[in-house]
């Protein structure tokens, strides 16, 4: 035994600590996960039947080939046009709405506002009555947001028809749940010894939570609802598919007639529309300080706050005030873009129609399938769902690294010692490759993936997963390199001082601090997924999604409805696992 | 060991250091003493090899780091081992893996890897952990230690590392008097027995003049003494800490 340093007295007899097991938490949840996987695999069918499809090559290379000549025709970049403006406008009006809607929804059915009524009224328990709406509300949130955009889109249009109206409801009921249940969270983390002060002074809950709570609040909000616009752009062109018009529609239509110039046209709008959109969010929240939530029904409260540190009020700063006006200005121009008839909401008809729905979807008729035809759905469904999370995180681990701007630039985690103009040069061209990619990945909508990919392979659960695990790959891509640029440079600098090599300094400075968000983004995105085997099942990649269209198309509501509520079932269970797999990562 | 001669390093038009110039022998014990804001961090970015000066010469074991190519500067710099204020560890990961760390440059990169999954040499990192005093913390994860424990992890990191000079920049500004007193006479130790040089920045002058043979002042970017510790008078250290 060494002899100990400095003046603490220790005991030198003391053994070396036992080894932790090996077998932990943590390793049960990867066993668990690659096991999963395998099954995956084997229920996709990929050991048995062919899979690529080389009678498709051809088509697949003209249609690669015809991105060097997009259609440029004067009429088909007016109408390129009006589908950018469109797609644009149900994302504003949709968040618009849901922004509002799940504000005053998050505070409802937070924890806070329960807990402060209870406060206010002397400590006293609420009425039986309060506490079983309150606990209501909360489960129609988690249902509403369960079930995907096009799905409630598919269900509009049968009430109201083809009309701007349809892709607005339903981009603006599942973002207000997850935007309630986002705020919900912001507002149960916030500090809330003000707002019991004034609570305990007398004032009202709501005069309360707008003096004493809401300032501590608004930053976080305004932020999440910045990046929510992001993902309202990508939900808005997905909606196209069911006909309500927009980028999604467009392109959409030109596959169906393999028009491929034209595709690509649409494709570059696509680009741009995304492109600037997640600029612009990710410029905004830089200046506001707040971290960026995973996308998806989520929030990753624990690891997030906004710093409330600068002296200014955010307000005072140029780009957030401009942003604000700008973003002010977008809600009426869209509305009077689109002209949605809101006046049909409450027309004869739509309420006629709203009651013939509703009457021949109940009750739900589960005896459409036997008892073995919905596991084997089910069993497709999620079979899907895990391939695309093993595709998006394999690939994303290795794509985000590169999109981070700390990481090959000169000074960054992996860059080469010497700062010459070659490899910044090589750095840049890196970066911006990458970065270019994940947003192509993203922007274009997943059962459009579905839908090119089944050019060269066979129709099944493989096209399906790919198309969820590109786009997915697209998004978590994105969001793990803002990560990785919000790493602390400390521990880096520290090894980097020691003369570590740059493999060492990315294993062991790097790697450590990323992986667990990295792993919880990726739980998050994975009840996106579930969502959204939805709408790959539409182009008939199969599983419940594809049942669901012919259940559609049939007219079969009662069936449809049974088909959702096993839906909403296998979400709960995917969402618990999820997050349970999170706490796990949170305590070891 | 460390030569500086006309060492000036400036931040856009701010000069941080002004006109450096001294050396330290093999062996030596030196504090470096001076307000916030005098350029002690500067002053071991630069003989760290982290930062290069704007102009003078800056040699570490004989070697100018500004002409260095990119490998060979890393041989320097894993014959010196920094010690943080804040530590610089990696909150998430355990004690051990912290310490293997030390490692990194003899490590090959497959044995680097195999050992995040099953820690390697677990017993020279128990052995530093002994000699700094928290053997037991050995599978602990970092961020559940204590200000001063984790400081104490940073000094085993460096005790693994094995350098011939350690740099340590205000080694004990987040401790308490009491743990601050156990750290510096942990890093004084270490340079008395195996006869390592130290380099140590500190803002407390107690602890300077107690412990260090030599004594630097500095005050805004400039040497404003250079000398043996009991011939340091309280006039000059008057001079570097003066409003």
């Amino acid at each position: 035994m060494q002899k100990t340093l400095g003046s603490i007295a220790v005991d030198t007899t003391q053994e070396v600590p036992q080894r932790p097991a090996f077998i932990n938490r943590r390793m049960m949840w990867l066993v668990i996960f690659i096991g999963g996987v395998i099954w995956a695999l084997w229920e996709s069918g990929i050991f048995q039947n062919k899979m690529v499809n080389t009678g498709g090559l051809a088509l697949g290379g003209r249609f690669l080939s015809a991105s060097l000549n997009p259609d440029l025709s004067g009429e088909f970049l007016l109408l390129t046009l009006n589908a950018t403006l469109t797609t644009l406008a149900f994302a504003v009006i949709g968040l618009f709405l849901s922004v509002i809607v799940g504000f005053f929804g998050g505070v409802v059915v937070s924890e806070t506002w329960i807990k402060s009524y209870t406060i206010a009224r002397g400590d006293q328990e609420l009425p039986i009555l309060v506490r079983g709406l309150w606990l209501g509300l909360r489960w129609i949130l988690v249902v509403f947001r369960s079930i995907h955009e096009v799905i409630w889109a598919l269900v509009f249009v049968a009430i109201v028809g083809l009309d701007p109206l349809s892709a607005i409801l339903a981009l603006a009921i599942p973002f207000s749940a997850i935007i309630a249940k986002v705020f919900s969270e912001i507002i149960d983390e916030a500090n809330h010894e003000p707002l019991y002060a004034l609570l305990n002074s007398g004032i009202s809950p709501s005069k309360a939570f707008l003096y004493g709570l809401f300032p501590l609040t608004f930053t976080d909000m305004l932020s999440y609802s910045f990046y929510r616009f992001e993902c309202a752009i990508r939900a808005a062109a997905v909606l196209g598919i069911v006909g309500v018009g927009g980028l999604g529609y467009q392109i959409f239509l030109s596959l169906q007639t393999l028009k491929f110039p034209q595709i690509w046209t649409l494709l570059f709008a696509l680009f741009l529309l995304n492109g600037l959109a997640d600029l612009w969010s990710s410029l905004l929240r830089r200046r506001l300080g707040g971290d960026i939530r995973c996308g998806g029904s989520c929030v990753d409260v624990e690891a997030v706050h906004a710093s409330q540190t600068s002296a200014d009020p955010i307000y005072q700063d140029r780009v957030v005030r401009l942003s604000i006006i700008f973003a002010a200005l977008l809600v009426p121009l869209s509305f009077w873009y689109l002209s949605p008839d809101i006046g049909k909401l409450f027309s004869a008809r739509t309420i006629q129609n709203m009651v013939v729905v509703g009457q021949s979807a109940f009750p739900p008729n589960f005896t459409v399938f036997s008892l073995n035809e919905w596991i084997d759905l089910s069993k497709i469904t999620i079979a899907m769902s895990l391939l695309a999370v093993a595709f998006a995180g394999i690939s994303g681990l290795i794509f985000s690294f590169p999109a981070a701007n700390n990481f090959l630039l000169s000074g960054g985690i992996f860059a080469a010692g010497s700062q010459n103009g070659t490899s910044q040069f090589l750095g840049t061209t890196v970066l911006v490759l990458t970065r270019g990619i994940l947003l192509v990945l993203r922007s274009i909508p997943a059962p459009i993936w579905a839908l090119l990919l089944l050019f060269v392979i066979f129709p099944g659960v493989i096209p399906g997963a790919l198309a969820l695990g590109i786009y997915t790959l697209g998004v978590l891509g994105r969001l793990v390199a803002e990560v990785i640029e919000n790493l602390d440079e400390r521990p880096l600098t520290a090894l980097k001082s020691q003369g570590a090599s740059r493999a060492g300094v990315f294993t062991y400075g790097a790697l450590p601090p990323t992986y667990p968000r990295f792993i919880s983004y990726l739980m998050y995105r994975w009840e996106e997924i579930i969502r959204a085997t939805v709408i790959v099942g539409l182009v008939g990649a199969g599983g419940l999604g594809r049942s669901l269209t012919e259940l559609l198309s049939s007219f079969d509501y009662q069936a449809v409805f049974a088909v959702l509520i096993v839906f909403i079932g296998i979400t709960f269970i995917v969402d618990m696992i999820s997050s349970s797999t999170r706490k796990t990562l949170r305590q070891s | 060991m460390f030569e500086l001669f006309q060492v000036s390093r400036k931040f856009g038009v701010f000069p941080a250091l002004e006109d450096i110039t001294f050396n330290i022998m093999a062996g030596e014990r030196v504090a470096v003493v001076g307000p916030s804001g005098a350029g002690k961090s500067t002053l071991i970015r630069l003989l760290n090899g982290t930062l290069f000066s704007t102009t003078g010469e800056v040699r570490v074991l004989g070697q100018r780091l500004d002409q260095l190519s990119p490998q060979a500067l890393r041989q320097v710099q894993s014959r010196v081992g920094t010690v943080y204020q804040q530590f610089h560890l990696v909150d998430n990961l355990r004690v051990v893996h912290n310490l293997n760390a030390g490692h990194l440059n003899r490590w090959s990169l497959t044995k680097s890897l195999v050992s995040l999954i099953r820690p390697m040499d677990v017993q020279g990192a128990f052995n530093a952990l002994e000699q700094v005093g928290i053997p037991e913390k050995l599978y602990e994860r970092t961020d559940r230690l204590s200000g001063g424990q984790q400081q104490r992890v940073a000094i085993a990191r460096v005790l693994i590392q094995d350098p011939e000079a350690i740099l340590a920049d205000e080694p004990i500004s987040n401790l308490d008097p009491e743990l601050s007193k156990e750290v510096i006479d942990i890093l004084v130790d270490l340079s008395v027995c195996s006869g390592k040089t130290l380099f140590c920045s500190l803002h407390a002058i107690e602890f300077a003049l107690s412990n260090f043979g030599r004594i630097i002042g500095l005050r805004r970017g400039r040497i404003l003494f250079d000398s043996a510790a009991e011939n340091v008078t309280d006039e000059m250290i008057k001079s570097v800490y003066r409003g």
